[in-house]
């Protein structure tokens, strides 16, 4: 892994608040390591993204198992890392002195305290559950005084939903305050990968998220590419370019399908849904399976695309163009849906910087985070495409970014369909025993999907830690939702369109 | 006395026909939409199938709850069913009820038997104490309080017209009235405020799962088995009720009101299609609109 740099624990904060310069590089991830195994302590990871160079800076501080296991919180400086270090402190019991809100974040209170289950040693059957609210509290964050009344919802929900509690304080209609408790099936996938070759953890990882399975796969082959040192042949890389590109597509148009749902305009959410089944039905064409599982390996890709598959792409795209347009337009005709998405849920660009959103509801907000631009991977430095922004940051701005996006996708398929025709058949190069760690990165529909592998002597995973689109822009909702009225919640949330088995993992 | 016995059996007769018909109007509203969306959507006799569903399901009640809980259901039922006995023009113009003599109530008991029938709902939800109970409460009353006026106003119109507040001498006299300036613009005031009245799209969206931006699906959340068969059945009969007002009292054209009443489901189904849910206090100004119509009409007349 190139450019980390090997710090003391009592100077992460200060290194890390001096190497962000203000939220110019945004963090990426922030993580945890057991390395017993290899004689030493625990691990902190912080990576921050350098865009004008086109590089992540590690930063890595050395805990030992010994010492008091705490550090300085960084959230006081860097916003963005609240949720990073309360999972750090979940699975591994490494305290952030100094945390605004250092409630448990990934495991509930029906966890025993001391457990942590990504330290090497953890007992799982050693720790049965416990009842929540007895031994642990659960506290949620909410307002008080004369009028303010509380309103819960979840997690259970009326749609057939993941799981996911919000607590609302109330002023009337008003949304003073909203709690969300989220992470509630947790599935323990980094855990479980443990002591996997990569080959072996790709089922997983292809399953992490319904909707992103192409970034996750991507960033995941791309962290074992670097460690292994291979250099994917130019046909995968335009096959992964492109499949990135059509769940992309797919991704919009359902988005843009569902966001109506929030205000019940049915001809939108018939004409979005519709189109995306479309769009899945090509993927299963494509992949053999809806989702796009099993196309992306390590090395390369373990299909072809063939020139009646690449006609076929042609003549579908041509049909979902013209529906997102009538779509686009059915928008911009019905005063009355502008009227709902127009100022609805404002995220300050302040506010995306802060929080290191990702993606569409960065973009939104006008900060031009886009890892396609950002990082030499796939194809992407050879593609013209434009990162497209928007000011206001409401549910209108998240709605046009895709809208936007989506055309922007099509250009890139079409000229990816081009370098298609170019007669290569190497799909794949092989892999052997692969040591040592790196990251993976890549823009997911939602935004940027980032992977961290740590291989060990065996070629085996010793660590993986996944970062989903969603994890840094979930924390942006409660901050949107404020001073807006209750019922305009589903919009709000819909327009971010955040996923919850993402965090789930 | 006998006039009264005659009318009472009339109504009677009335209001379980509208009753028996009353899932079928709220089939057909669902079947339109289902089109006009491109889905195939589900059968028209589907509401039936739903009364009967909940009707065999057990009630479940929090212990937390007073009667009111367990009665709101009930009188909101009866009073939906007293109101369709004395909705006019059905049996009654085929009786020649004004040369008979028979009164089945007047406008003014038909507007507040739904009002009791509303504000007992509104306990009722508000009974179990639950967040979502309390905020249906709240949004129900705000709409009703806007709702009530423009109700009035549009019964108003006709009692001038009909110098008699008795709602079968407005039906009587309703053929002289076709296309005038008051009688078209009470139309469209009386049907955007039927939309409000019965929770329909742009004013409260009937297909939401969506619990935070329910008004009357909101105060039903806490009700099980035959009570909320009984609140569903009171609803869709509510439906029919107005539609059957606005076909008799409202819509200005010269055919037999069952076909009205088809065409006014047809309407709904298209508007509800057409529109979006607006900001729940952009409410006051769509209703506003409907007061503002009427009041000219009113002025007109």
């Amino acid at each position: 892994m190139e450019n980390v740099k090997e710090i003391k624990v009592a100077d992460l904060r200060a290194e890390a608040g001096a190497l962000s310069e203000g939220g110019k590089h945004p963090l990426a991830a922030m993580f945890g390591r057991d390395e017993t195994a290899q004689g030493k302590g625990y691990a902190l990871y912080v990576v921050l993204e350098i865009p004008e160079e086109k590089r992540m800076q590690v930063l890595k501080a050395a805990v030992p198992v010994d010492g008091d296991l705490c550090y300085e919180s960084l959230t006081p400086i860097l916003p963005a890392a609240a949720w990073y270090e309360r999972e750090i402190q979940d699975m591994f019991g490494l305290v952030p002195v100094g945390h605004p809100d250092p409630r448990p974040l990934v495991l509930h209170e029906t966890f025993p305290k001391d457990f942590h289950p990504l330290r090497k040693q953890a007992d799982r059957a050693a720790s049965p559950r416990v009842k929540a609210g007895e031994e642990r509290e659960i506290r949620m964050s909410v307002a008080h005084g004369e009028g303010i009344y509380e309103v819960p919802v979840g997690p259970i929900h009326a749609g057939i939903i993941e799981p996911g509690h919000f607590r609302f304080s109330q002023a009337g209609e008003s949304m003073l305050q909203l709690d969300a408790k989220l992470f509630f099936t947790h599935r323990g996938l980094e855990k479980i990968m443990e002591g996997k070759t990569p080959q072996e953890a790709l089922p997983v990882v292809e399953r992490i998220c319904g909707a992103c399975s192409i970034a996750n796969t991507w960033s995941f082959c791309q962290a074992v590419e670097k460690i292994a040192g291979v250099t994917v042949p130019k046909r995968a890389q335009i096959i992964r370019t492109l499949l990135m590109e059509i769940e992309r597509i797919t991704n919009h148009i359902g988005d843009c399908g569902n966001i109506p749902a929030g205000v019940g305009f049915a001809p939108a959410i018939s004409l979005g849904g519709r189109t995306k089944e479309m769009m899945m039905r090509l993927q299963e064409r494509l992949a053999g399976n809806r989702f796009l599982r099993g196309v992306i390996v390590p090395g390369g890709v373990a299909m072809d695309i063939g020139a009646s598959l690449q006609q076929d792409i042609r003549e579908t795209l041509a049909k979902a163009e013209k529906n997102m347009a009538d779509l686009a337009k059915m928008f911009a005709e019905q005063e009355n849906f502008q009227n709902r998405i127009n100022t609805t849920g404002i995220v300050r660009h302040q506010t995306a910087v802060d929080l290191a959103m990702v993606g569409v509801g960065a973009r939104a907000s006008s900060f031009a985070h886009d890892s396609r631009r950002d990082f030499d991977y796939g194809c992407y430095p050879g593609l013209k495409f434009a990162v497209v922004t928007q000011k206001s940051g409401d549910v209108a701005a998240r709605l046009a970014v895709r809208i936007e996006e989506f055309q922007e996708s099509l250009r890139m398929v079409s000229q990816l369909l081009d370098m298609l025709a170019v007669d290569e058949t190497v799909l794949r190069v092989e892999i052997t025993k692969a040591v040592g760690e790196d990251w993976g990165i890549s823009e997911s529909a939602r935004g940027s999907n980032f992977h961290y592998v740590a291989l060990d002597s065996d070629g085996r995973i010793d660590r993986i830690f996944i970062r989903s689109a969603s994890y840094p822009n979930w924390p942006a909702l409660p901050i949107a939702v404020q001073g807006d009225i209750i019922p305009d919640f589903p919009l709000i949330n819909k327009s971010f369109e955040l996923c919850y088995a993402c965090l789930d993992r | 006395m006998v006039y009264m016995v005659q009318s009472l059996g009339v109504g009677l007769v009335q209001a379980l026909l509208l009753l028996v018909f009353a899932p079928f109007i709220v089939g057909l509203i669902n079947k339109t939409k289902a089109i006009l969306q491109k889905r195939q959507g589900a059968s028209v006799l589907q509401e039936y199938f739903d009364l009967w569903k909940w009707w065999r399901k057990p009630v479940i009640v929090t212990p937390y709850t007073s009667k009111i809980f367990i009665l709101a259901p009930a009188v909101y039922f009866g009073t939906t069913l007293m109101a369709a006995a004395m909705v006019p023009g059905l049996l009654v113009s085929g009786l020649q009820a004004g040369s008979a003599g028979l009164s089945l109530g007047d406008a003014f008991v038909f507007v507040y038997l739904l009002a009791l029938g509303r504000f007992f709902m509104t306990l009722g939800a508000m009974d179990s104490a639950t967040a979502f109970g309390g905020m249906g409460s709240s949004r129900e009353v705000y709409i009703s309080v806007l709702v009530e006026p423009a109700v009035m106003l549009a019964i108003l119109v006709n009692a001038m017209r009909y110098q008699s507040t008795t709602l079968t001498r407005m039906v009587i006299d309703f053929d002289t009235f076709y296309f005038t300036v008051p009688a078209v613009l009470t139309c469209v005031a009386f049907f955007l405020v039927m939309l409000a009245e019965n929770s329909r799209l742009p004013v409260d969206n009937p297909d939401t799962h969506l619990e935070l931006t329910m008004i009357h699906e909101c105060m039903t959340l806490e009700y099980s088995g035959r009570l909320l068969s009984l609140i569903h059945l009171g609803s869709m009969l509510k439906i029919l009720i107005f539609l059957v007002l606005f076909s008799t009292l409202y819509l200005p054209l010269a055919i037999p009101v069952a076909v009205k009443v088809l065409f006014g489901a047809l309407v709904i189904g298209v508007v509800e299609t057409l529109n979006n849910k607006m900001r729940l206090f952009k409410v006051r100004v769509y209703l506003a609109a409907a007061l503002i119509l009427l009041i000219v009409s009113l002025i007109a007349e």
